[in-house]
């Protein structure tokens, strides 16, 4: 192969574009002037980026039907733009979450507001993986140890029933986690957000305990399908690698 | 004569899955868990094709790719990445050392048969029920 061209490479293996809200808002946010209303037009272009932001900026609200901040502007105003560029890393990631649970394990999950799940309680499985570069934080996926004894089986192939064995359910949810991560981290190094992704840790939990990681924003998601309940924790600090701090609220919502 | 396949990942969970979409077809299929000992396997078991993995302990993909195409013995084996990495830089230096196909995690089992078979001939396994196309 004399010349390398990416877009013709990424036909030929079938590779996904990152998010253009992703790329845009980075790309805004590294310039030290960026106007809030360009911030908002970009928030404003992707309808799931937008809901995300009005649940951080509506702390209170149980449902999306009890937002009292109801527009991207005034939710901008209110987390600061840092917040949003976190989010924006959020969508890869509920993007390679569902994607992994549907092609690996063929479960169909949907992002839904995390108060309305119920926390889980006892004994659960927590997969936590790091990431450090010009984008710094963590990512920590938990499930009730029963759903992850489903998910390993369905991604397996085999009856839950007969993964007594919990290393293979911890590998299986290492992996996943692998993947997802693996994915965002392509994202985020794609948006100029160079960054290292270390290898998954994989614990059973006996309470949930508050992620630690590097200063920055912290984004909780819940997903549910089908028996199952994903609960996902993202720390990040969205402007390790960006000169945002003149934008960035001095504790961001959630930290 | 089956077809010799190597998958070199660190996750069993992978290593499983891949040994699982074989297993309809007259394949067999060895295993490594680092770019290290899939050297090793390939110099000694000189597999049709190599399945291959990017992070992992010990040695990455990268650095096992960039080996094997410098080893005359190696060198032809054809590679195919299996990886949850599609950054566009990984991408581009990946298919720089010469591997021949990239499959992005999360996969299904139909999309590595499709990529694998594009490479080399697979027959389906005698005595057992044709493979789903």
């Amino acid at each position: 192969m004399a010349t390398l061209d990416y877009k013709e490479l990424a036909a030929k293996y079938g590779l996904e574009p990152i998010p253009d809200s992703v790329t845009r808002l980075t790309q805004l946010l590294a310039k030290q002037d960026a106007e809030l209303e360009d911030i908002a037009r970009v928030v404003t272009a992707d309808p799931e980026l937008t809901v995300r932001l009005l649940r951080v900026a509506n702390p209170r609200a149980t449902s999306d039907d009890e937002f009292t901040i109801e527009t991207v502007e005034e939710a901008l105003m209110r987390t600061g733009v840092g917040c949003v560029l976190l989010l924006a890393m959020g969508v890869p990631l509920t993007t390679a979450i569902i994607k992994t649970f549907q092609t690996m394990a063929g479960i169909q999950l949907q992002n839904v507001h995390p108060r309305s799940v119920a926390p889980i309680k006892g004994e659960h499985v927590c997969g936590s993986i790091g990431f450090s570069g010009k984008a710094e934080g963590r990512v920590e996926l938990r499930m009730a140890l029963p759903v992850a004894r489903r998910v390993a089986g369905a991604v397996l192939g085999v009856d839950p029933q007969e993964l007594q064995d919990p290393h293979a359910v911890s590998d299986t949810i290492g992996e996943l986690l692998n993947i997802v991560t693996g994915n965002f981290k392509s994202n985020l190094c794609d948006a100029g957000l160079n960054c290292r992704i270390e290898p998954p840790k994989v614990t059973i939990a006996s309470e949930v305990t508050p992620l630690s990681g590097p200063v920055g924003g912290v984004e909780r998601m819940a997903f549910r399908g089908p028996g199952v309940e994903v609960f996902v924790t993202m720390v990040v600090n969205p402007w390790a690698g960006l000169s945002v701090r003149a934008h960035a609220p001095a504790n961001p919502p959630g930290a | 004569m089956p077809v010799k396949i190597l998958s070199v990942d660190d996750s069993k969970t992978i290593r499983m899955l891949v040994a699982k979409a074989f297993r309809p077809y007259d394949a067999t299929v060895l295993e490594a868990g680092n770019g290290e000992e899939g050297l090793a396997v390939a110099a000694r078991e000189k597999p049709d094709l190599i399945i291959l993995d990017v992070t992992m302990p010990v040695m990455d993909g990268v650095t096992m790719l960039t080996k094997l195409k410098e080893n005359a013995e190696l060198k032809h084996i054809p590679v195919v990445m299996l990886t949850a990495e599609s950054g566009r830089d990984n991408v581009m230096h990946i298919a720089r050392l010469g591997a021949r196909d990239y499959l992005v995690k999360p996969f299904k089992e139909d999309q590595l048969i499709g990529k694998v078979s594009r490479i080399v001939s697979l027959q389906p396994r005698a005595g057992t029920p044709a493979p789903a196309s």
